[in-house]
């Protein structure tokens, strides 16, 4: 490995964060510009940041975001831990089926799936609000959350489940105390996909969400289309702020470079 | 154990705060709902605020970007708003649909301030009844850039003009395009009758249009981003973007003429707070409120004649809009059909999807 | 018995999940199936009747066709240049760069994920309009050039795109390149083969599910994409993806909007299709 390969890789990831971060930290810097059409000459101003102080429709379709993205994670890690371990530990005949069940999240366009629920739960009474988003947020957070457990399941032999049967465990017993600690890291990065997903979704929420009842990502679309000043960018600044601290945090206790 | 059943009852709390979420955004006690365009006046802060501390009433906004969405709101959420503002024109549809229901001006008090041609128009009574309050009218023109343009522009064929390749902003409207097709073209904006002409001067377009934009805040950035020369735009926006934004523009009506509608308040259909509606509605026809709007500036022109007075003779409108000569080349926009509707939307979508080609 | 018990707590683990899905895939889809043959909204006194005519007018409209072969177009590009610039980047990460760096540098690629997407795409906005960033830097460096304002452009659409689904390439990539075990790339190189045939018989058939499943991710959304061509797209923003989404919230005609979901689906799944045999074997979830 020559010297000049390495400047070149380093320059190369380099330049693809830059692509990554260039137009967020834009975003971020207009949130601190005085005009309201994002005209320059840049003038420092916190009038937007102060803004968003009354702005109630944002802070609660912050609120919103947030709640949504926490049910998310803890209903998709509970059931799709589930059938992870339906699926490795027990063998399950049905698995090819469940594979097929789990394609269509992925395999069919977001505005597919979403305005197909709009049709069903406007005509079947479910109707839209929060809770037919998390309806949605689940059925999208499911395949990510089987596949990534399922994959730490994989990696682990089942002796020592059998070895504590044999010593008389109950399987609840075995699954609390031995397989769950074994799976733990892949359950707790299932449950930040699991977030992820659900705090980043715009599309099924934007055709489930019924007027007054909104997230964050589509209040801001809806901003983004029907007005806007920069209390966008000055909320966009915060969010993306408290998600790199949190996961920063979160960071420290799990290793994303899957170490092997 | 006993740990996984403590965070099951925290998720089962969550659940329950979410439950109440829920709950507590369906019953909130006294506000107003209104759906309209996002900075046509109902929801200008000052005049929330006021109105706010003058009845306690809080007043909530739904936005829409075009009138068909308008009717798909309120056919999709019925019983969840209170006003509705909708352009005469559309009236008849919205209560033959069974949308809206008819007013009683009895308690709208400034309703007899209104002038008497637009408060009875045929658009607003049938079957009896009334069934909206009429409220403002207003002109879509051609706006031009300022520093661009030293003498203003007078004909509406300086949107076809090379000159300005790629410097148009045009409003993504189905109806509003075929409009102005048809009075580049000469026709009747109201009843064309060569589809196939409008077409072509449409598609004619192409090399000048610079970007659609869809809601007035969309078309004030072009604006400030310096994307436009030209613009087809609602006459009041231009006014608000001159005086309120302080960018280079105006507007004419231009020879072979221009577009103007008329809005009105109307009630949806079983409102949850129709007494708040009409006060809000008495509020938002006074002339209180309509000297209020002159003020920041971009303000239509009000449909109560004692109201009107407050529009200066400095402004915008009164020196383009309202010229005698000017209103004679207004078009008020008319009733459209379902099947007329179809053909301009399918026409525009056609036409769109060639400007991307 | 015991074999049976273990039955049965296998169908109670799953029996959640299927349930879940039925009520938020199957059905919804079943439904939307149905729609799609409607001759109008069941909405209030219509009474639609069973028809082809939604079918037939997108057979019938030369806009519809050229549209979804745009959409389609666009998932190609986006994916293309995905995978061009992400691949190179996973390919680096997983086996040039180590320890803390690599940690760092992956962690700021997955950090995106976390924060919004419509946000992101918002910000270009900023970054590509005429007198934006990338006009004032060419302005700094060639002062009397041309405003470049690519804003409102097709290019804007791709780079928009681009941006927002570049990390799941680069991950899944990622993932699977590093599982290729040194000493395969060490065999082949004892062998005597060249850098350029190790990279092309070795990591890449081995890095391919990751590809496979990072394109997947990215086609299928983008294909269905209206929120980012409406933002960046300006007179280039019409695609299949708008015109459904307006049939939804604009125009009430929902079910002309099914029709149309429906072909699009139809057309990713031929497309899938169509690259099954290249795919076989590799495809294997769990």
């Amino acid at each position: 490995m020559f010297k000049g390969n390495t400047m070149f890789s380093y320059g190369y990831l380099a330049l693809v964060l830059v692509f990554i971060y260039l137009p967020i930290l834009v975003m971020m810097a207009m949130g601190f510009n005085e005009s309201s059409n994002y005209e320059l000459p840049f003038r420092f101003s916190l009038v937007w940041f102060e803004a968003l102080g009354s702005n109630d429709a944002l802070w609660r379709a912050g609120r919103n975001s947030v709640l949504l993205a926490l049910m998310n994670t803890a209903v998709a890690t509970v059931i799709g831990t589930m059938a992870a371990i339906a699926l490795v530990r027990y063998k399950m005949r049905g698995h090819i089926v469940l594979q097929l069940l789990l394609f269509p999240p992925m395999a069919v366009p977001w505005l597919i799936l979403a305005t197909s629920m709009l049709i069903f739960f406007f005509y079947t009474g479910i109707g839209r609000g929060l809770h037919a988003m998390l309806l949605a947020h689940v059925a999208l957070s499911l395949p990510y959350v089987i596949i990534v457990v399922a994959a730490r399941l994989q990696s682990f032999g089942t002796e020592l489940e059998e070895a504590a049967s044999t010593l008389g465990a109950t399987p609840l017993q075995t699954f609390f105390r031995v397989t769950l600690p074994i799976i733990a890291p892949g359950v707790a990065a299932a449950a930040l996909f699991a977030f992820a997903i659900s705090f980043d979704q715009f599309v099924t929420s934007y055709f489930l969400s019924p007027p007054g009842v909104t997230t964050l990502p589509v209040e801001i679309y809806a901003s983004i289309r029907k007005g806007f000043t920069p209390e966008i960018n000055a909320i966009s600044t915060i969010i993306i702020t408290v998600s790199m601290v949190l996961l920063l945090v979160v960071s420290r206790f799990y290793r994303f470079g899957g170490a092997r | 154990m006993t740990r996984w059943i403590a965070y099951g009852r925290r998720i089962v709390g969550m659940m329950a705060g979410l439950a109440m979420l829920g709950a507590t955004s369906v019953a909130v006690a006294d506000e107003v709902r209104v759906l309209n365009w996002k900075g046509w006046g109902t929801d200008e802060a000052w005049a929330v605020a006021e109105f706010e501390k003058q009845t306690g009433t809080k007043v909530v906004h739904d936005y829409i970007t075009s009138f068909p969405e308008t009717f798909t709101k309120l056919r999709t959420n019925p019983g969840y708003y209170d006003i509705v503002v909708l352009n005469a024109a559309f009236v008849e549809k919205a209560a033959r649909e069974g949308l809206i229901q008819a007013v009683d001006p009895a308690m709208v008090a400034n309703s007899a301030d209104l002038y008497p041609d637009m408060r009875d128009t045929p658009q607003l009574n049938f079957d009896g009844k009334v069934w909206g309050i009429a409220w403002v009218w207003g002109g879509t023109s051609v706006t031009y850039d300022t520093e661009v343009f030293k003498t203003p522009p007078t004909s509406l064929d300086v949107l076809w003009d090379p000159a300005h390749a790629d410097r148009v902003c045009w409003r993504d409207n189905a109806e509003d395009s075929v409009r102005f097709a048809a009075l580049a073209l000469g026709q009747n904006p109201d009843q064309p009758e060569d589809l196939d002409a409008i077409r072509e001067k449409l598609r004619a377009l192409k090399p000048q249009v610079k970007a659609f934009w869809k809601s007035g805040d969309e078309w004030l950035k072009l604006v400030a981003a310096k994307e436009c020369d030209l613009s087809i735009v609602w006459t009041n926006n231009t006014e608000a973007a001159a005086v309120q934004d302080n960018l280079p523009v105006s507007f004419i009506v231009a020879k072979q003429g221009a577009v103007a509608f008329r809005d009105g308040l109307a009630m949806p259909t079983n409102p949850p707070n129709a007494k708040g509606a009409y006060a809000f509605m008495n509020y938002l026809i006074s002339k209180e409120f309509y000297a209020g709007w002159v003020k920041i500036g971009g303000a239509p022109v009000s449909a109560n004649s004692k109201a009107v007075e407050e529009l200066p003779d400095s402004s915008l409108t009164r020196q383009v809009l309202t010229q005698p000569d000017a209103i004679k080349r207004l078009n008020f926009k008319g009733p459209l059909s379902d099947e007329e509707r179809q053909t301009y939307l399918d026409l525009w979508q056609e036409t769109k999807a060639y400007f991307a080609e | 018995m015991a074999r049976e018990k273990r039955r049965w707590v296998a169908y109670g683990l799953t029996v959640p999940s299927y349930l879940w899905l039925a009520v938020t895939v199957f059905l919804p889809l079943i439904v939307m199936l149905y729609f799609s043959f409607l001759s109008k909204m069941p909405f209030g006194t219509a009474e639609p009747v069973l028809t082809l005519k939604h079918y037939k007018s997108f057979l019938d409209r030369d806009f519809y066709h050229f549209l979804t072969w745009r959409s389609v177009k666009l998932g190609f590009h986006v994916t293309f240049f995905c995978l061009i610039i992400g691949f190179p980047a996973a390919y680096i990460l997983a086996r040039k760069v180590h320890g803390r760096w690599r940690e760092a540098i992956l962690l700021l690629i997955v950090l995106p994920f976390w924060s919004n997407t419509l946000i992101r795409i918002f910000a270009w906005t900023m970054v590509l309009r005429t007198n934006g960033l990338v006009d004032q830097m060419v302005h700094a460096i060639i002062p009397g050039a041309p405003s470049v304002g690519i804003l409102y452009s097709y290019p804007a659409i791709v780079i928009g795109l681009v941006h927002s689904f570049i990390p799941y390439m680069i991950l899944t990539c990622y993932i699977s390149l590093q599982a290729i075990e040194d000493s395969m790339i060490e065999a082949g190189r004892v062998l005597g083969a060249s850098s350029l045939s190790i990279f092309w018989r070795i990591i890449l058939p081995l890095s391919l599910p990751g590809v496979v499943v990072g394109v997947v991710l990215i086609f299928v959304p983008v294909v269905g994409a209206f929120m980012e061509p409406r933002i960046l797209g300006g007179r280039q923003s019409i695609m299949l993806g708008t015109v459904i989404e307006d049939q939804f919230t604009e125009v009430f005609n929902w079910p002309l909007g099914a029709a149309l979901s429906f072909i699009l689906l139809a057309i990713v799944m031929a497309i899938f299709a169509a690259c099954y045999p290249l795919l076989r074997n590799r495809m294997k979830l769990t």
